[in-house]
């Protein structure tokens, strides 16, 4: 079993968490520029690193909340576990609260 | 590496005792629920004096589910004022002031409070949020309060448990959700021989009867659940 660090919560057992897939995949600004191939690339084909790996999970039994995970595929180990709302991971519930916080200043 | 104890196995299809399950917005024990085990149980831990756990319905329970921004100070202080305690604003706690405010996540709060009360509670926090980017919702017909009790009451949770729950790890005043069994629930340590499990109404059936085989072996006292 993996003992999986929530940001939040701390180290869980995997029971705890549900797996949501490769992090980082960034949706096209411009879907209607794409070509098919390249759609279908954004939309069904994900890395399968032999080594590290950035994934999503969800600590679906505890505080619901997901994150981001690196994990070396090979060993299991897991190197870090890190939030999403940091800059640069764009994550659009974060910015809306930030967002209604400006406004009201 | 931390060792988590192993779950007890479930016995499934083993029990033949027929049982209500629970309305919508009716306690337990007025749906109609048998007092369970073989044979039959004392009311209340207090007649049982040799039971090393007991387990009971916190009954006439309300609950509100509170989103806010915690960077939002503003925001806190309203909601403070009228719970007229704090909130808890460190991951897995809880403060408990009149009512019980648990942690659920970096935005999220769980209120729980005496059922009469609920209903009001949760439309003057409403309007005290209502400028702000804030959500409150009644859950009370969602979930059941449960209390676990005595010396062994610990021992018989850790046993579906993968968290360490002595008391040196899982200390008074701190909250988890995890997992009982196969049920996720929210645990709170209320003293070191004290444990509140706030549970979804439809799994609160079979985490009463998963306590009740867990809790088998420690003289257990089971009451009106």
């Amino acid at each position: 079993m993996l003992l999986i660090e929530c940001p939040w919560c701390g180290p869980r057992a995997e029971t705890e968490f549900s797996y949501g897939g490769e992090a980082g995949i960034e949706r096209p600004t411009d879907p209607y520029a794409l070509s098919d191939e390249e759609w279908a690339d954004y939309l069904f084909f994900r890395r399968n690193p032999r080594g590290a790996h950035r994934e999503l999970w969800n600590h679906a039994q505890g505080c619901r909340r997901w994150f981001g995970v690196e994990r070396d595929t090979v060993s299991y180990r897991i190197e870090k576990s890190y939030r999403l709302s940091g800059a640069g991971s764009g994550r659009p519930a974060a910015a809306h609260i930030e967002a209604s916080e400006e406004k009201r200043r | 590496m931390r060792r988590y104890p192993v779950a007890t196995p479930f016995r499934h299809g083993s029990c033949r005792r027929s049982f209500t399950t629970p309305r919508e917005g009716a306690s337990m024990s007025e749906a109609g629920h048998a007092r369970f085990g073989p044979e039959p149980l004392p009311a209340s831990a207090e007649s049982a004096p040799s039971a090393r756990v007991a387990i009971s319905l916190r009954s006439d329970r309300g609950f509100l589910n509170l989103r806010l921004n915690p960077r939002d100070g503003q925001a806190v202080e309203a909601a403070e004022r009228i719970l007229g305690q704090s909130m808890p604003q460190a991951a897995n706690t809880f403060t408990n002031d009149g009512h019980e405010v648990y942690w659920l996540g970096p935005d999220e709060w769980l209120i729980a409070t005496v059922a009469e009360r609920a209903a009001a509670l949760g439309g003057e926090l409403a309007e005290a949020l209502s400028g702000f980017h804030a959500a409150v919702n009644d859950v009370s017909g969602g979930f059941v309060e449960l209390l676990v009790r005595g010396a062994d009451a610990r021992t018989v949770l850790a046993k579906g448990c993968t968290l360490d729950l002595h008391p040196r790890e899982f200390a008074p005043g701190q909250c988890v959700q995890t997992g009982l069994g196969r049920a996720a629930v929210l645990l709170a340590a209320g003293d070191p021989s004290t444990c509140t499990i706030v549970v979804r109404r439809s799994f609160s059936d079979y985490v009463r009867r998963w306590l009740e085989n867990a809790a088998r072996p420690h003289r257990a006292c089971i009451s009106a659940l």
